[in-house]
């Protein structure tokens, strides 16, 4: 993809972030009281109400995109070499499937598991 | 030119340069906070992913464990956690605002038309709104540090 692109991806991503990441401390701050908000019965209705759910991906995979996007426009300006941008790319790809597939592990047994006794 | 010189223009003062405390101004200085707060966000969200996962039992889990949370629960939920949450939100606030004063700078519209450069070669472009910006990022993060520490601690006294 263009860096253009990739840079208008990158604000895009950072507007949508905003957005959701304060979503995200309303409902842990705001609507509950903190102590019921990271309870367990609380976390696994969430997790088990579907636009919670998808919420929760969406904020998984918006700020992800977006912070290791930015860790690799960092590396680019560390160094501009050919191979190092090309690491840089693959990594910071690899990084994002990674943890991406990781939080959406979290979620998607988070919904389907069977509850442990 | 000079050996600081030369080594500007061939853009060899990497990451260090960042942290130079010379010649910047207040723009500068948020681009660098910019880009450490964006560095320490993403290693608290990789963490976050790391904690939240053991709500299915950690890595090896297989779905909801009472269990897990309450283990994670007792490492991270106390003084020091709660210290960490309160930074995280300090650091996150200044980011977004930040970030959005970059990106309405970046499709200029909080900069004014640029003019001749005279003496003493202060850049007429950089408005005192896209500054104040800056300070209310300070200000939000500020503020919603006291939030959260509000929230965190209500109840463990």
């Amino acid at each position: 993809m263009r860096e253009s692109r990739l840079m208008l991806m990158q604000y895009a991503t950072a507007v949508v972030a905003v957005a959701l990441v304060a979503i995200h401390l309303i409902m842990q701050g705001v609507i509950y009281p903190y102590s019921t908000a990271i309870s367990f019965d609380n976390i696994l209705s969430i997790y088990r109400s579907w636009p919670y759910a998808i919420f929760l991906e969406a904020l998984l995979v918006v700020v992800l995109v977006h912070g290791f996007n930015g860790v690799r426009i960092i590396l680019h300006e560390w160094r501009q070499t050919a191979p190092w941008s090309w690491w840089v790319d693959v990594g910071t790809s690899a990084a994002i499937l990674v943890s991406v597939a990781y939080g959406t592990r979290t979620i998607i047994l988070a919904i389907f598991g069977g509850v442990a006794g | 030119m000079g050996s600081v010189g030369e080594e500007r223009a061939k853009n060899k003062r990497g990451i260090w340069g960042w942290l130079n405390p010379y010649h910047y101004n207040a723009e500068r200085w948020a681009y660098t906070f910019q880009r450490v707060t964006g560095v320490a966000i993403l290693l608290y969200v990789l963490g976050h992913l790391g904690d939240t996962s053991f709500f299915i039992g950690g890595p090896t889990g297989t779905g909801p464990s009472p269990s897990g949370w309450s283990f994670i629960g007792s490492i991270f939920e106390n003084s020091f956690g709660h210290l960490i949450l309160i930074l995280v939100v300090l650091v996150l606030f200044f980011h977004g605002v930040n970030g959005v004063r970059l990106i309405l700078s970046e499709f200029g519209l909080i900069f004014r038309r640029p003019g001749p450069i005279e003496y003493p070669y202060k850049p007429r472009s950089l408005s005192s709104g896209q500054r104040y910006l800056i300070w209310i990022g300070i200000a939000a993060a500020i503020v919603a540090a006291l939030w959260a520490f509000l929230v965190l601690f209500e109840g463990m006294g």
